[in-house]
């Protein structure tokens, strides 16, 4: 084999270590078990051609793939000797390196245009991407460049966008989302999945809820999708009732609207169900991870949790630092990962007792960061966005970038996963950017 | 002196001896000599008592003879001074248990050599009385002095006698001679023979010369006058009439024998000295005379001269200078007297890093101002535009182009009217934002809707109008207005034209009158009654700056020499605050209300705490160029001031609700990145700086 050649070539200046990869993929990426004998200066491009070489080696038309590997939980992302120095293994042992596809963006999808800035993105829905713009218009991208649905409606920018009911996706017909927007309104919206027109189609809102009196920055749901929640510029986190299924029930307006001859579209209000006050300033931020629970972020620089039932904050982190963005995730979707005024994104663990200091900080990013999102599966996996005009794929078990994206030529405004093997992001260049063929395990 | 004698006295030793007469020869010539001699000392003696007392008996004893003719009492006393002499001598030789007690008896030599005898006979005062010469007198004289030296015989010198106890000899006499010791007498015989003989009591026994000698009856006397302190001769009167030798006719005053003051001495001679060094007479030759440096090294003169090595010397100390002297008496560590200030890690958050830039002017942006809540931004910008811009994002939501250099745009102090102040050239607008909801909307476009009847009614100068193109009011001032300021209420705003001053001035070389104008360069504009008036008092000069008080009614006028403040309710002048700056370019107001900062056009940075003093309570000279612009933040203890040489600095300003506490300023942070910077204004709510730039940038400053 030529790596076992090099390897022999190079005994002369280096030393070995003796190796066995190990993998969770499927066969045909799995290696022979048997240890073998590398020099110990190889890093992970070596360690990945080495594997390639295998791999090669046992089947004739293998296309060469970037490997990721882990040692003892850590990446290596310096030459194994150096690793095995810092991290006081010993190299006489077999050494058991784990080998996974390297996490990074294989394809660069066609931008899809918007008239403006892209201030939100929302990919939980596997079969389509929602975007809000800066132009009040929401929309549904079924794929790269092919705009489905258009939400016709905000007076101000959109600011947030979420799915309503992102489990029911393939069942049902209609799928509901809500949207955030500058105009101190929500919306919620509803449009079928497989309708496919060469024109996107323009649909409004069939539910308005007014209740804040400054912009809304942000806005979740619950997991099963019952009510959302929003965080605005008026320092109050609100909760609404979506009550999609039945219809008109306990609302207080209902108008019809009659709108250039089209279709008639019954159009109703809805008010805050609660109001969780404690934010002395904007609420930038608000996740909804389980039933019970909302956390929210602010520029007080602080991090909440709030109990529904309650309205009370069981949980208050102060960061320092005006807070953008936040999200729950990780280890048993646990882990607060928040990002803000400064170029570090920060990951809280409340479990820990004793301590609300920051157990990880990444600070690759040169300004403000705009968006944090964790991987839906994956307990390592984040994305992160900033104004310095860069996407960041980060594994919380190195504190180096796993992949740059920086094909936006403006501030990033918004990124989130899609479909677990891409990034989606839009910006300040008003363009959409799906980044795609990441293999997160 | 002294020696004379005694070479006679070597010389007249060998009385007894062979060659008398060889010796009394000599003894001849040298009496001669000494004659002289002691005439000379005679006139010296008399001088002083003292000296006579003590010296004659040595002197006059060989005066005895030859100046016999000169007879009276020198004689006599010298007589008694060679007695004396003599006797001195016995005493010294003999063993000092010599009669004390007065002795009655005459001498009688019985042994002994006889010229001393004979000497010391009775014939003592018929020599006087005689006072004639003869050579057998002059060797009895020269016996008596010769006495004086004790050892006629011996020879032997100043050695211990017990070198000689075992000797039969005690020693030499002149001819060298052994002098053999005499033959003792058993202890009982000498001591019946005491006992027999009544004069045993003079007798001495003289080891020396191996001999007894028996002392005189005068002699006797002499030492018991001796013992007890009196002058030796019975004859010496101690106290004789004083004679006074000087003659005191003539002499007008008496003649002082005190001796000069020292004092006199002094002063005296030292005028004379500095008179003499005025005069040159005395020269200092302070410098060493050079010598070459240079010597033939092989010359044997010199060699002679300089021998060793050449004299080396040692390196003066040096001078204690200014350092030794401060190290001596300053020893303190410099570090120790600078003021204790906070570290600047414990005043975060501050200001520290450009994040966010908002791209958009066309020109040098002149003014910024904050909404209230934080949201929004105005700025203004010589490019005539007015633009609105979001703080998260950096994206600018609207624009006015004015089409005049923007000289102020200030957002309504109110979140709920948010409306911007802007002074544009000759006009002030008064723009809505329609950042608000839509209720406070129509409750600004009510505000602003200017009923066109209204205008004409108002005050021709100014003019209320509405401006449908921008959306707002359009005041028309007739001069260009540079600063307009909203008071908190959101109700009232000033607005300030300085040319106005000119243009008066202008008017007073015209001659007209122009009284009526005197305060027309600040006005305060009503927005819900639409009116207009003059500030209440007079303002002296050019006013560059006002501001509302945070809380209460008053009203601050920066002019280019001092700050006036003002009550708008009593309508007068409360204080006057003297920055001592060149000139005054920005003012601004602790949100606490009793402290401001003014910054000037030469760079100064000037605190003023109102409670304290109307004197500035810091300068702090921090800016080389001119202070464009100085702020506050509205909750944090921060203030700021931007200057045309490109920086802006954040300064800790903390303000103590204790009075006694004076406010705590510390430098904290040096903002670059601009060209120049015209404005510089704090985020209401986060410690966030925006500063604007002539590079047409407005930059936002993080924590």
């Amino acid at each position: 084999m030529d790596i076992d050649e090099n390897g022999g070539a190079g005994d002369v200046s280096s030393r070995q270590v003796q190796v066995r990869f190990v993998t969770k993929l499927k066969p045909p990426y799995k290696v022979p078990q048997a240890s073998i004998s590398i020099p110990a200066n190889l890093t992970r491009f070596g360690l990945s051609a080495l594997v390639n070489n295998l791999l090669q080696a046992a089947n004739e038309d293998w296309n060469a793939e970037p490997f990721d590997f882990l040692i003892d939980g850590e990446l290596v992302r310096m030459s194994l000797e150096e690793f095995l120095l810092a991290k006081g293994i010993s190299a006489e042992k077999v050494l058991e390196i784990e080998y996974f596809k390297a996490v990074a963006p294989r394809k660069e999808e066609e931008p899809s245009l918007h008239d403006d800035w892209v201030s939100a993105v929302d990919g939980s829905n596997d079969g389509y991407i929602l975007t809000g713009c800066y132009d009040g218009f929401g929309r549904i991208w079924r794929a790269a460049g092919i705009c489905t649905h258009e939400l016709d409606g905000h007076s101000g920018p959109v600011t947030s966008v979420c799915n309503v009911m992102p489990k029911a996706a393939e069942s049902s017909i209609d799928q509901i989302v809500a949207t955030a927007s500058k105009d101190r309104t929500l919306r919620l919206w509803k449009f079928g999945v497989e309708e496919s027109l060469d024109q996107p189609k323009k649909i409004r809102a069939f539910k308005i809820l007014r209740g804040h009196t400054a912009a809304v920055q942000s806005i979740a749901a619950e997991p099963s999708g019952d009510m959302v929640c929003s965080g605005s510029w008026d320092c109050s986190v609100n909760l609404w009732n979506i009550n999609a299924s039945d219809s008109d029930g306990g609302l207080v307006s209902v108008k019809k609207r009659r709108k250039g001859g089209e279709d008639e579209e019954p159009q109703s209000e809805g008010e805050a169900l609660t109001t969780l006050v404690g934010h002395t300033q904007c609420v930038s931020s608000v996740v909804w991870p389980q039933r019970g629970t909302i956390y929210s972020a602010s520029w007080d620089h602080s991090v909440r949790r709030w109990d529904v039932e309650t309205g009370k904050d069981s949980l208050n982190i102060f960061c320092g630092k005006a807070i953008n963005c936040l999200d729950i995730g990780g280890e048993s979707s646990a882990l607060i990962a928040a990002g803000g005024s400064d170029p570090v994104i920060r990951i809280w663990d409340p479990r820990k007792p004793g301590t609300l200091s920051p157990i990880f900080q990444f600070s690759s990013h040169n300004s403000w960061i705009s968006s944090c999102k964790w991987h839906r599966k994956s307990w390592f996996h984040l994305v992160s966005a900033s104004y310095d005009g860069k996407v960041m794929l980060w594994d919380l078990r190195t504190a180096w970038p796993l992949a740059v994206i920086d094909t936006h030529k403006d501030k990033v405004l918004s990124a989130d996963w899609w479909k677990h093997d891409s990034v989606i992001s839009g910006g300040a260049d008003s363009k959409l950017r799906i980044s795609s063929g990441i293999s997160v395990q | 002196m002294g020696t004379n004698p005694r070479k006679e006295n070597d010389s007249d030793k060998p009385k007894n001896e062979t060659g008398k007469k060889k010796v009394q020869k000599l003894k001849a010539k040298n009496m001669e000599e000494t004659l002289k001699r002691i005439e000379e000392a005679e006139a010296a003696a008399d001088s002083s008592k003292i000296h006579r007392s003590f010296r004659v008996p040595t002197i006059v004893m060989m005066k005895y003879g030859s100046l016999s003719e000169d007879g009276g009492s020198v004689s006599e006393s010298g007589s008694d001074q060679s007695k004396l002499s003599e006797d001195e001598d016995v005493v010294q030789s003999s063993d000092g248990d010599n009669p004390t007690g007065a002795c009655d008896e005459d001498n009688d030599h019985s042994s002994g050599d006889g010229v001393i005898e004979a000497d010391d006979g009775d014939n003592y005062h018929g020599e006087d009385s005689h006072g004639e010469s003869d050579d057998s007198r002059e060797v009895v004289e020269e016996s008596d002095s010769s006495e004086d030296e004790v050892a006629p015989r011996n020879t032997v010198g100043n050695v211990p006698l017990e070198w000689y106890k075992d000797e039969e000899h005690i020693g030499y006499d002149l001819a060298g001679k052994k002098i053999k010791k005499k033959e003792r007498q058993s202890k009982l015989d000498s001591f019946l023979a005491s006992v027999d003989d009544s004069k045993n009591w003079r007798k001495i026994y003289d080891e020396y010369n191996d001999e007894e000698v028996e002392l005189t009856k005068d002699e006797t006397k002499l030492i018991g006058r001796l013992l007890k302190g009196k002058a030796p001769h019975a004859d010496f009167d101690p106290y004789a009439p004083y004679v006074d030798w000087f003659k005191w006719d003539g002499a007008k005053h008496p003649i002082s024998n005190a001796p000069e003051p020292k004092k006199t001495f002094h002063s005296f001679k030292v005028l004379r000295y500095v008179r003499a060094i005025r005069k040159g007479l005395i020269k200092f030759d302070d410098k060493p005379k050079e010598e070459s440096r240079l010597y033939a090294l092989w010359d044997d003169s010199s060699s002679a001269e300089r021998q060793g090595l050449a004299y080396i010397p040692a390196p003066k100390p040096k001078l204690p200078g200014v350092l030794a002297i401060r190290s001596q008496f300053i020893n303190i560590d410099p570090e120790s007297l600078k003021p204790k200030l906070p570290s600047r890690k414990d005043l975060k958050p501050y200001p520290t890093t450009c994040y966010l830039e908002y791209k958009g002017h066309k020109g040098p942006v002149m003014t910024i101002s904050t909404e209230p809540t934080g949201q929004w931004i105005a700025s203004g910008s010589k490019d005539g535009t007015v633009r609105i811009w979001e703080v998260e994002t950096g994206r600018c939501l609207r624009i006015w182009d004015l089409g005049e250099n923007i000289d102020q745009v200030a957002w309504n102090p109110l979140p709920e009217l948010p409306m911007l102040a802007v002074a544009a050239g000759h006009d002030v607008f008064i723009l809505n934002t329609r950042c608000g909801s839509d209720e406070q909307q129509k409750k600004i476009e009510e505000l602003l809707h200017v009923e066109p009847q209204m205008a004409t009614e108002d005050s021709g100068q100014y003019d209320w109008g509405q401006d449908d193109r921008h959306g707002g009011i359009r005041l028309k001032h007739f001069k260009t207005v540079t600063k307009v300021e909203w008071h908190r209420k959101g109700d009232y705003l000033s607005t300030l034209m300085p040319s106005d001053i000119l243009f008066r001035a202008m008017n007073a070389l015209i001659g007209s009158v122009c009284s009526i104008r005197e305060s027309r360069s600040v006005l305060i504009h009503q927005l819900s009654k639409r009116l207009t008036q003059r500030i209440p008092f007079k303002t002296k000069g050019i006013p560059v700056s006002t501001a509302f008080h945070p809380t209460r009614s008053i009203f601050f006028t920066a002019t280019k020499k001092d700050v006036r403040v003002y009550d708008l309710l009593k309508q007068k002048l409360i204080k006057k605050l003297e920055a001592g700056v060149r000139e005054i370019s920005s003012i601004a107001i602790h949100p606490g209300g009793d402290n401001a900062i003014v910054g000037s056009r030469d760079g100064k940075l000037c605190w003023f705490d109102m409670d304290l003093s109307s004197r500035p309570y810091r300068v702090l000279r921090c800016h080389p160029k001119d202070i464009t612009g100085v702020a506050y933040h509205r909750s944090y203890p921060l203030f700021a001031s931007c200057s045309d040489d490109c920086t802006t600095y954040v300064f800790h300003g903390m303000v103590y609700s204790d009075l006694n506490q004076n406010p705590l300023i510390v430098p904290l942070e040096i903002l670059r990145g601009h060209s120049r910077v015209m404005d510089c204004k704090f985020h209401p709510r986060q410690p966030w700086l925006f500063t604007a730039g002539a590079d047409s940038l407005i930059k936002l400053y993080c924590h």
